[in-house]
C-alpha cells in the first residue's frame, strides 16, 4: 500500500496543480466579466505597466535574436542545399522553421525568462508582505487587480513580440538571400506568401493565447503559493521557469499535432 | 456585526492556538482582543477579514457568512472592512497616496470626492509631506499611520486594528489614539482591536477577550 501511495503522490500532485491552474484561469475570467467601468480604469493602468515591461522593454532583445535566427537558418540551409536550387525553398524554410514553430516558441521562452520570473517573484514578495491580504480585506479583488492585468499584459506582449519576431526573422533571412543569391524583396516575399496558409495564422494566434495563459498562470500559481519566508521566492521562480517551459513545449506539440499531423 | 461560533485556529506549524471561541460583537461595538505574542490575535483578525481560513468554526460579518464560505470575496461589495495591519499591508509599488486611494478607486468613489478623502486622511495622520513616497522610503511609524489613513479614507463599517500604536513615538501615538477614540465613539463603526496589553484601549472597549485564557497548552514530551 505504501508503495502504491508513493507511486500515486506525484500523480495526485500533478492533478492538483492542473486543478489550481483551471481554478485561477476560470476565476480570473469570471471576475473579468464582473469588472465595473471605474475598476476597468485601474486594471487598464496595471495592464499598460505589464505590457511596457514584457513587450516594449524586450523589443530589442526579441528583434535582435530573431534577426540572427532568420539569417542563420538560411545560411545553414544554403550551405546544405547549394546546387539543389536552394533559392526555391526560401519560402518553405522560412515558414516551416521560423513562422510556424520557432517564432511563437522562442518568444514564449524569452517571455518566460524575462517576465514570468518577475511576476512570480513580485507576487511572492507581495504575499509575504501581506499586500495580497490587504487588497482582499479592503474590497480590492486580487483576481481583478493582480491576475487579470498580468494575463492581459502578457497576452498583448506575446502577440506583439511574435509579430516582431517573425518580421525580424524574415528580415534576417532576406538579408542572407539577397547577399548570397541576389534575391529581390518581391521574390522573397512571394515565396513566403505562397507557403503561408490561413491555418498558419490560426495556429499562431492560438499559440499566442495558450502560451500567454500558461506563462501567466504558472507564475501566479508559484508566486502566490509562497507563505512563510523570503527563501521561498527563488524556489518559486525556478519552479515557474521549469514548469512553464514544460507546459509551453507540451502545448506546442499538441497544437502542432492538431493542425499539421 | 461579527458572529463567531466554535472557532478553532491553528498556527503555521499546525499547533492548535485556541479552540471553542464564541464571540458576538454588535454593530457599533468595540471589542478588544488581548493576549501574549503568538496567541493568535492577528490570525483572529485575518479570519474575521476573510483572508485566513480557520481550522474549524463559523464566522459571519454583517450577516454575510465568511467561513465556511469564500472568505474576503464573500464580503466584497456587501460589507466595507478596513484593516490596519501590525506590519506590512501597504503595496510596495504604490505611493502612500495611491495606497490610500486604491480601495476608493475600486469601490467607485468619484475622482473629486476621492481626492478630498485621501488628502484629508493623509493630512490627519501627518503624512501629507511624504504622500508621494513609496512605503519603503518612509519610516516604520509613517507606514503604520499609512495603514490608519487608508482605513480613515475608506470609511468602513468594520475596522480591524492590529497593534495600531505599537512602536509609535509619543506624538504619533497621540494622533493614532485620537483617531481610534473617534471611531470608538461612532455608533456606525464596529471596532475589533488586537493588542498585547489592554491599555490604553480598555476604556474604549465595550467587550474584552483574553486569548490566553482560551489557549491550548503545549504538550511537553
Amino acid at each position: 500500500m505504501a508503495f502504491l501511495a508513493r507511486l500515486g503522490a506525484p500523480v495526485r500532485g500533478f492533478l492538483a496543480f492542473l486543478g489550481d491552474q483551471a481554478h485561477l484561469t476560470l476565476s480570473t475570467l469570471r471576475y473579468a466579466l464582473l469588472l465595473r467601468m471605474d475598476q476597468a480604469t485601474v486594471v487598464g493602468r496595471q495592464t499598460r505597466l505589464q505590457v511596457r515591461f514584457t513587450a516594449l522593454d524586450a523589443l530589442w532583445l526579441v528583434g535582435g535574436t530573431a534577426l540572427l535566427l532568420g539569417a542563420v537558418t538560411l545560411i545553414q540551409a544554403f550551405s546544405q542545399l547549394s546546387g539543389l536550387g536552394a533559392e526555391n525553398y526560401i519560402g518553405v524554410l522560412m515558414v516551416l522553421i521560423i513562422l510556424r514553430e520557432l517564432g511563437p516558441l522562442l518568444t514564449a521562452i524569452l517571455v518566460i525568462g524575462r517576465s514570468s520570473t518577475a511576476i512570480a517573484a513580485e507576487l511572492g514578495a507581495m504575499q509575504l508582505n501581506g499586500e495580497v491580504d490587504a487588497l482582499a480585506a479592503h474590497g480590492v479583488n486580487p483576481y481583478q487587480y493582480l491576475l487579470l492585468p498580468r494575463w492581459l499584459g502578457v497576452l498583448v506582449a506575446v502577440f506583439t513580440l511574435v509579430v516582431m519576431f517573425d518580421a525580424a526573422a524574415l528580415g534576417g533571412g532576406f538579408l542572407v538571400a539577397r547577399l548570397k543569391y541576389g534575391v529581390t524583396f518581391g521574390f522573397f516575399m512571394d515565396s513566403v506568401r505562397q507557403t503561408l496558409s490561413n491555418r498558419d495564422f490560426v495556429a499562431t494566434l492560438l499559440k499566442v493565447v495558450v502560451f500567454s495563459g500558461a506563462i501567466t498562470f504558472h507564475a501566479c500559481h508559484f508566486g502566490l503559493s509562497i507563505r512563510r519566508s523570503q527563501t521561498e521566492i527563488p524556489q518559486a521562480v525556478t519552479k515557474t521557469v521549469v514548469s512553464a517551459l514544460v507546459a509551453v513545449f507540451a502545448l506546442d506539440g499538441l497544437l502542432a499535432a492538431i493542425f499539421y499531423f | 456585526m461579527i458572529e463567531i461560533h466554535d472557532l478553532a485556529l491553528d498556527a503555521p506549524d499546525a499547533r492548535r492556538l485556541f479552540a471553542g471561541l464564541d464571540l458576538v460583537v454588535p454593530r457599533g461595538g468595540n471589542q478588544l482582543v488581548t493576549g501574549p505574542s503568538g496567541s493568535g490575535k492577528s490570525r483572529l483578525l485575518k479570519v474575521v477579514a476573510g483572508t485566513e481560513q480557520p481550522a474549524r468554526g463559523r464566522v459571519s460579518v454583517g450577516g454575510v457568512a465568511v467561513w465556511p464560505g469564500s472568505g474576503a470575496f464573500a464580503l466584497m461589495g456587501k460589507v466595507r472592512v478596513g484593516f490596519a495591519f501590525a506590519t506590512g499591508g501597504l503595496l510596495s509599488n504604490l505611493s502612500l497616496w495611491d495606497n490610500v486611494a486604491l480601495p476608493l478607486r475600486f469601490s467607485g468613489v468619484p475622482a473629486e470626492a476621492l481626492q478630498g478623502r485621501v488628502d484629508g486622511a493623509l493630512e490627519r495622520l501627518g503624512l501629507a509631506a511624504v504622500a508621494g513616497l513609496r512605503p519603503h522610503a518612509v519610516s516604520a511609524s509613517a507606514r503604520k499611520h499609512g495603514n490608519l489613513a487608508r482605513v480613515l479614507a475608506y470609511d468602513p463599517d468594520l475596522i480591524l486594528l492590529d497593534d495600531p500604536i505599537e512602536g509609535l513615538d509619543r506624538s504619533d501615538r497621540d494622533v493614532a489614539l485620537g483617531l481610534i477614540q473617534e471611531w470608538a465613539l461612532d455608533p456606525a463603526k464596529t471596532l475589533l482591536m488586537a493588542q498585547e496589553q489592554p491599555d490604553p484601549f480598555a476604556q474604549l472597549a465595550s467587550g474584552q477577550l483574553d486569548l490566553q485564557a482560551l489557549s491550548v497548552p503545549l504538550e511537553t514530551p
